[in-house]
């Protein structure tokens, strides 16, 4: 039988994986500008891809359990939404998300904001699956759902898909960041980020290297905190 | 899937694309704006999407009257230099308004009229050089000629000299100056024979003398050469062709709409071609070039990379070893982690790029899809084929801008000739047209593969009670 670790033990994974880096670019940041730059895209990722999660959470719990469990009409509505955001890619919307806001705050919240969007849409497919999938299990109380069954079995078993979507936060930010740097259209003025140094040709390969490994075991943390255990065989 | 459904499938997504088709000219428009140097768009003096004080010839005249009226100043002569290019358009607005003025302002317009009447070849610059004379020319001639400034007479005229060259043909529309420049624009019909050549080479003529424009179009012209010049008065006309027109009752009504930004591109939509570039190709050219390389991208990575995911969470379900299970997640997310411009740089050489961005789209693909079916469905008993059709729909809603972000990365990253660089350039140049039609192309790819998605997804047996979606 395989050995999976317990969510503690994954949390602290992940945190250690985090504060290690953040030693080691606080360690290099004085030996050279663009380590320096290294070092405080560090920062701006760790903090924004904390904030666009969150954002996205909070757009997204609501929005995709209302459009699952609630009236047609809003379920029509985000589905429409989604088709309109969904249909152009995100490195545009970036764009004129950085046009469009007047800081790297309210850039980071818009972006969480349209990741909320989408992960709503998730969370009610998932939702939808589910009831669809085992109808059995989905608790019903004369033609309602009650909300603390829902809330303790069922939002947490279509959470999934979320969390995954929540785990690439890190690298979609990075690639979209790069992207916008690679095709001219980040403004000169927005703070550093690893975007610019992988985007941008530098001298020394070696921050760009940093930042690309850096991407990587962010993301490998993330899935690893968000990873759910092995469910057993259902079936004999 | 019923008729009815499939009815509304289609008018879903076309109300979608034209709701999606809003989205981007605004983003355009959002992104043209900020550029403090240079507007890029000839449009971009208009608003977006609603004019609610659109200006039609009437308006333009008897602003420009009353400023040269008022005398001297930059403001003045700004106004002069209008009357000109207004022109004979402008004589049904200015010349009855001439006895509603003092007699120095009335001398003042009067005099500014003389440069149209020396090109309406109706008079010399000597003749009008004094104030009071300009003025009983400018009324007699209204007297006169009045009855020559109506529409219907101006169509037949150009009719005429479109069906055979005469001099005093082209006189008589020249005597009317721009005020037959809707006629003429519309007589200028489509090219396809050296006959249509001929009776583009006659309009063209008047064309060029009333707009002064240095359009011209010699004897023995080909038909590309004769294209070329209708094209180039097409857009002259889109870009001022309000200047020159009244704009009365419902025709007021539709410029609200018209004489916007979104208003012009989609006229130039309507024309076919999807408008004209900044680099003087029509859009849907630069569209076609693109699409090659954006479906080949696209095409590996459906094709090559959703197998590879599938066959990716397989292997890590039934390893054994906790760290297989982890190393595979670490190969997948480190190569999701594409922006690596270091990595880039390394394998794009001469030819390596189309292999180089094939192979990034399709890992990240596999990436993509193995993270979701290993979270999404960790259950042993269910085979990760069949769970990939159970989330096929909202992962179909999700991948499609994952991987077009993904492909116009990559795209931009190897320099290759795509629909996503194509675009991204566009944006930053202020290309409307070019960007519209790029990246339309690519919101239609989306929503096509939201839609077969959303196809292929298995429909369970509704249980009694639960709500059908």
């Amino acid at each position: 039988m395989t050995r999976e670790l317990s969510a503690r033990r994954r949390a602290a994974l992940a945190a250690s994986a985090a504060a290690g880096l953040i030693a080691i670019a606080t360690l290099l940041a004085p030996l050279s500008p663009e380590l320096g730059a290294y070092a405080r895209g560090l920062e701006f990722a760790v903090l924004a891809g904390l904030a666009i999660t969150a954002v996205a959470f909070v757009v997204a719990i609501p929005l995709g359990t209302l459009s699952a469990s609630g009236p047609r009409v809003f379920d029509a509505l985000l589905r429409f939404v989604c088709d309109l955001f969904g249909a152009l890619p995100t490195v545009f919307v970036a764009a004129v998300f950085w046009v469009w806001s007047s800081g790297t705050l309210s850039y980071v919240l818009a972006f969480g904001a349209l990741r909320g969007l989408e992960q709503a849409w998730l969370l009610r497919c998932e939702i939808v699956r589910l009831e669809a999938e085992d109808p059995d299990s989905v608790p019903h109380g004369l033609g309602r759902t009650p909300l603390r069954p829902f809330l303790r079995r069922r939002l947490p078993a279509a959470l999934g898909p979320l969390l995954v979507s929540a785990s690439f936060t890190v690298a979609w930010l990075t690639a979209l960041d790069a992207a916008l740097t690679q095709a001219g259209l980040r403004p000169r003025v927005a703070m550093p980020t690893w975007g610019l140094l992988l985007g941008a040709p530098h001298p020394s390969p070696l921050p760009a290297l940093l930042a690309a490994g850096s991407v990587a075991l962010l993301t490998v943390a993330l899935h690893a905190l968000f990873r759910a255990p092995v469910k057993p065989n259902l079936l004999p | 899937m019923s008729v009815r459904a499939a009815i509304r499938r289609v008018l879903g997504g076309a109300l979608t694309l034209v709701a999606v088709s809003v989205g981007m000219f605004w983003t355009a428009a959002t992104y043209d704006a900020r550029s403090v140097v240079r507007r890029a768009s000839p449009f971009a003096e208009l608003p977006v999407f609603f004019n609610d004080h659109p200006v039609g010839v009437r308006e333009l005249a008897e602003a420009a009257v009353r400023q040269v009226a008022r005398g001297r100043g930059s403001q003045a002569v700004a106004a002069r230099l209008q009357l000109v290019r207004l022109g004979g358009a402008a004589l049904p607005y200015v010349l009855p308004a001439l006895d509603s003025l003092d007699p120095s302002s009335r001398e003042r317009v009067a005099l500014s009229l003389t440069p149209v009447a020396v090109r309406m070849e109706i008079a010399s610059t000597d003749e009008l050089s004094d104030g009071a004379q300009a003025v009983l020319f400018w009324t007699r001639f209204w007297q006169d000629r009045a009855i020559d400034f109506r529409a219907a007479g101006v169509r037949h005229l150009t009719t005429r000299l479109a069906e055979r060259s005469i001099a005093l043909r082209r006189e008589d529309l020249i005597h009317i100056d721009t005020f037959a420049l809707p006629a003429l624009i519309e007589g200028l019909g489509e090219v396809s024979t050296l006959d249509d050549v001929a009776r583009v080479q006659r309009l063209n003529s008047v064309l060029a003398h009333v707009t002064e424009l240095p359009v011209r179009l010699e004897p023995g012209a080909s038909l590309a050469q004769a294209r070329a010049a209708v094209d180039t008065w097409r857009d002259f006309w889109e870009l001022r062709g309000s200047e020159y027109a009244p704009l009365d009752g419902p025709r007021r009504l539709a410029a609200t709409f018209v004489e916007t930004q979104y208003g012009k591109w989609l006229a130039a939509v309507l024309r076919g071609g999807f408008g004209r570039t900044q680099s003087g190709e029509t859009a849907l050219a630069l569209v076609q070039q693109g699409w090659l390389t954006t479906s080949f991208l696209l095409f590996v990575g459906l094709g090559g990379g959703f197998p590879l995911g599938v066959a990716w969470t397989r292997f890590e379900r039934r390893s054994r070893k906790f760290v297989w299970r982890y190393a595979s997640a670490i190969a997948g997310t480190a190569l999701a982690a594409i922006p690596c411009a270091t990595f880039v740089r390394a394998v794009s050489g001469s030819g390596a790029g189309f292999f180089g961005a094939a192979c990034l789209v399709t890992l990240t693909t596999a990436a993509w899809v193995s993270r979701h079916l290993a979270r999404s469905t960790m259950s042993q008993s269910v085979s990760p084929i069949a769970a990939a059709f159970s989330v096929s729909a909202p992962l179909g809603a999700t991948y499609p801008p994952f991987v077009l972000s993904a492909i116009v990365l990559v795209e931009l990253a190897f320099g290759l000739p795509g629909l996503g660089r194509t675009a991204a350039r566009a944006l930053a140049a202020g290309d409307v047209n070019a960007w519209m039609a790029a990246s339309l192309a690519l919101a239609l790819g989306t929503l096509l593969l939201r839609q077969a998605a959303d196809l292929i997804r298995p429909r369970a047996a509704t249980p009694l009670g639960a709500r059908a979606r």
